[in-house]
């Protein structure tokens, strides 16, 4: 199960599990942000390479802009995927 | 120990998550050993199903626990000669602008496990990963 939605102020709230499965949702979802964003990771249990790719892709295109992403409230699990995938160097986050 | 055949599809990810899962709960397997075991299933799995076109047969999972540790065995009968063990060219300190997306998962799996083996004889592939308890 995966969810993906504006809160109510602008962020995006992503929610449960963002598997290859669901990456499609996500990439429809984050193809669709034209400037700097909040994603908030609070509800979010797992993310995988597929959901990464996604992350990666949107960044770069934002920053073309000088725009970009800022990940909050990532739970230590994701946290290790970040750290391990070089995130922690190209996205500003926050942990919970 | 539980053992599973899935068909080759990325709709299937989900099926494997609950597999594991189920055992995980009535073994009482930590979050910090699920999470990686999660992961490495998931990549591994939707790996084979992208990297084989053309095959037909079910891929194979195998969760075993043992002292809160857990060994995964897949098995794809159907699989091309794919060493997973092997280092990928992903350069993790590139900039912004160097980095390409995609390439990842098998980088993590390589982190995020204690073991990883894999074993390829006349189109069948054996790869098997083992998380210890923290």
């Amino acid at each position: 199960m995966f969810e993906i939605l504006f809160g109510d102020e602008g962020e995006v709230i992503c929610r449960g599990r963002l598997d290859a499965a669901q990456s499609e949702k996500a990439e429809s979802f984050f193809g669709s942000l034209s400037g700097a964003s909040v994603v908030d990771f609070e509800e979010l249990e797992y993310i995988s390479s597929a959901g990464l790719a996604i992350l990666l892709k949107t960044q770069k295109r934002l920053s073309e802009s000088g725009a970009a992403l800022k990940i909050v409230n990532v739970n230590k699990h994701i946290h290790d995927i970040f750290r391990y995938s070089g995130f922690t160097a190209i996205f500003e986050i926050e942990t919970k | 120990m539980a053992e599973r055949a899935f068909s080759r599809s990325i709709d299937r990810v989900s099926d494997v998550y609950r597999f594991a899962e189920e055992i995980f709960e009535s073994d009482d397997i930590a979050q910090d050993v699920r999470f990686p075991i999660h992961l490495a299933l998931e990549e591994l799995f939707v790996n084979l199903v992208t990297y084989n076109e053309g095959a037909e047969r079910d891929i194979n999972i195998d969760v075993a626990t043992h002292d809160g540790g857990v060994t995964v065995t897949i098995t794809d009968y159907d699989a091309q000669d794919f060493d997973v063990t092997q280092s990928r060219d992903v350069d993790v300190k590139a900039t912004l602008e160097e980095r390409k997306p995609g390439g990842l998962g098998l980088h993590l799996i390589q982190h995020m496990v204690d073991h990883l083996e894999y074993d390829y004889r006349s189109g069948r592939s054996k790869i098997r990963f083992t998380k210890e308890r923290q």
